[in-house]
């Protein structure tokens, strides 16, 4: 308890809502990487940019919510643009992440009294989670890992195949769009700690770790959380410490587990990198 | 010999695994399905046939839900509500492309067709693993257990999406062209086994395929398929069948035939 106190409540903050994110957002990337949807990841944190600087424009003082709904405006187009075009998903991603990039960045220097607000963005600003952030991370996570453990069997299908997932009664259809969904909230919510610039590392990092440790789906899921675990706690922690950026921190000590995983991998496991 | 009865008339509705209706499916401005009927008695091992692009996959893909018709309709069992009736129906899919990044197990990819996350996640049911393990020692490939499913070869993982197929017992098996990824010596044995799996668990297959002795060797009822229906019978009677050649023509015809000519009746459109 003494330990405590001593730490500041902004750290205490950042360190709740870094171990609650980490852990969802590592699960989720299983299946994000696999189903090849990091650049879509990211394509719908840029997003959030521009609802940002249309959130302040509007008035808002905390943008959260103009945020979560500008990066879903986002990978709904995706979606629709993906189903109603002839172009191919990664030109329409460059298209929408330089757009909303663009008008948020000329939005924010609008507002003359907001041009300080994009850097916190871009690279995450612990200071700004305040306490309704901490209870918002944990419901909306514990919900958001509930619906995963239960629906882990159906996304496990719909990653390895959609046909086969029909033909097994999933209705892949609303399982794509809840998949979606779910990652847009997750993924804008993290943006507060990571920043907008880095917050897929979150996504993507943990399960690439796992994946060179894993023999099988079961142990992926399982490692990639206790990766995501690991490293927004220890960034976080580092980032008191040291007094470094609580983003980057993250990021890092994601990339150190990763190295290590790639040096147990290739001396210890002796795991092919490709099947033959 | 006349062409064989073949509508509802002479069997109960009971007795039909899947009806098709004047089926009709367009992809990319083309019409792929043009009037399609057919109705698949229970219990048969029945072989679609016909030449590259005459809308087997489609006609497939059709019965199961996965494509949707322009017009007409598709039974299964009786029922039009097909994804009511689709935990009766195992289907293996053409060459399925799984992405090497995934690393899903043989083992957990075949407890996903069980629904049983519990089994995969959390705790090992030794009786899930017996089931998981007899169906595939029944295909013989019971040594892939703990293999990643995208690390399989061809003909590994067509009998393992077979085992996936056949874990809920269905009542109806859909192939499409089972041994695209098999080499030709095993296409042989291959359909053995799928026969020998039609024998065992008494279900209807329908299978899609090429090779015409295969047909002829195992198949009960053939259909040659051109857009439309060419010819149904048993095998001798397609295989002889002046109308399978005409199925096959007409789709050699375009290859040679670059000019611009219009053709007498019946050289364009099939039927």
């Amino acid at each position: 308890m003494n330990l405590l106190s001593d730490i500041e409540p902004f750290m205490l903050r950042a360190f709740a809502v870094a171990v609650v994110m980490g852990p969802l957002c590592a699960l989720l990337g299983v299946f994000v990487t696999a189903r090849r949807m990091a650049f879509f990841s990211d394509t719908i944190a840029h997003g959030a940019l521009a609802g940002i600087g249309l959130g302040f424009l509007l008035g808002f003082e905390d943008p959260t919510w103009p945020m979560v709904l500008f990066s879903l405006l986002v990978a709904a187009a995706i979606l629709w643009l993906k189903e109603h075009t002839d172009l191919l998903t990664d030109t329409i991603m460059a298209l929408l992440l330089s757009g909303s990039v663009a008008f948020g960045i000329i939005v924010l220097s609008l507002l003359k009294n907001r041009r300080g607000e994009l850097h916190r963005y871009l690279f995450g600003d612990i200071l700004s989670v305040g306490p309704d952030d901490v209870w918002l991370a944990v419901v909306l996570c514990g919900a958001i890992g509930v619906w995963l453990f239960a629906k882990l069997s159906p996304l496990a299908l719909l990653t390895a195949s959609e046909d086969l997932a029909h033909v097994c009664g999933v209705r892949t259809r609303w399982l794509n769009y809840a998949f979606v969904l779910v990652l847009t909230v997750v993924v804008s919510l993290s943006i507060r700690l990571l920043g907008i610039i880095l917050v897929t590392s979150l996504v993507v990092i943990p399960p690439a770790a796992a994946r060179n440790l894993a023999r099988n789906l079961r142990q992926q899921l399982i490692l990639s959380l206790i990766i995501g675990l690991f490293g927004g706690a220890a960034g976080t922690v580092a980032s008191y410490h040291w007094d470094i950026p609580c983003g980057p921190a993250i990021v890092m000590a994601c990339i150190a587990v990763f190295i290590g995983s790639l040096l147990v991998s290739k001396l210890w496991l002796n795991k092919p990198v490709k099947a033959a | 010999m006349n062409q064989p009865s073949h509508t509802t008339c002479s069997h109960s509705a009971a007795d039909i695994a899947v009806s098709v209706r004047d089926l009709r499916v367009t992809l990319g401005g083309q019409a792929i399905l043009r009037g399609v009927n057919l109705h698949l008695h229970r219990g048969q091992l029945v072989a679609l046939i016909g030449p590259n692009g005459s809308g087997k996959t489609t006609l497939l893909r059709a019965i199961v839900g996965l494509q949707k018709p322009d017009s007409g309709e598709v039974r299964l069992f009786g029922e039009s509500n097909l994804q009511k009736a689709l935990p009766r129906v195992g289907y293996v899919p053409q060459r399925l492309a799984l992405d090497r990044s995934f690393i899903l197990s043989v083992r957990e990819f075949l407890a996903l067709r069980l629904r049983e996350t519990q089994h995969w996640f959390w705790h090992r049911h030794r009786d899930t693993d017996d089931r998981l393990r007899a169906g595939m020692a029944e295909l013989g490939a019971e040594s892939l257990l703990d293999r990643p499913i995208a690390a399989l070869s061809g003909g590994q993982l067509q009998r393992v999406l077979i085992v996936f197929a056949l874990l809920r017992n269905p009542d109806l098996l859909l192939l499409d062209e089972p041994t695209a990824g098999v080499d030709t010596p095993g296409e042989q044995d291959f359909y053995e086994t799928i026969a020998e799996v039609h024998r065992r668990h008494k279900l209807t297959v329908v299978l899609v395929s090429h090779d015409l002795s295969m047909v002829h060797r195992h198949a009960s009822w053939v259909y040659a398929l051109n857009g439309v229906v060419c010819c149904e019978g048993s095998p001798e009677h397609v295989m002889n069948a002046d109308s399978l050649k005409e199925a096959y023509g007409l789709n050699v015809t375009p290859y040679h035939h670059h000019h611009n000519h219009s053709h007498g009746p019946g050289g364009g459109a099939a039927q």
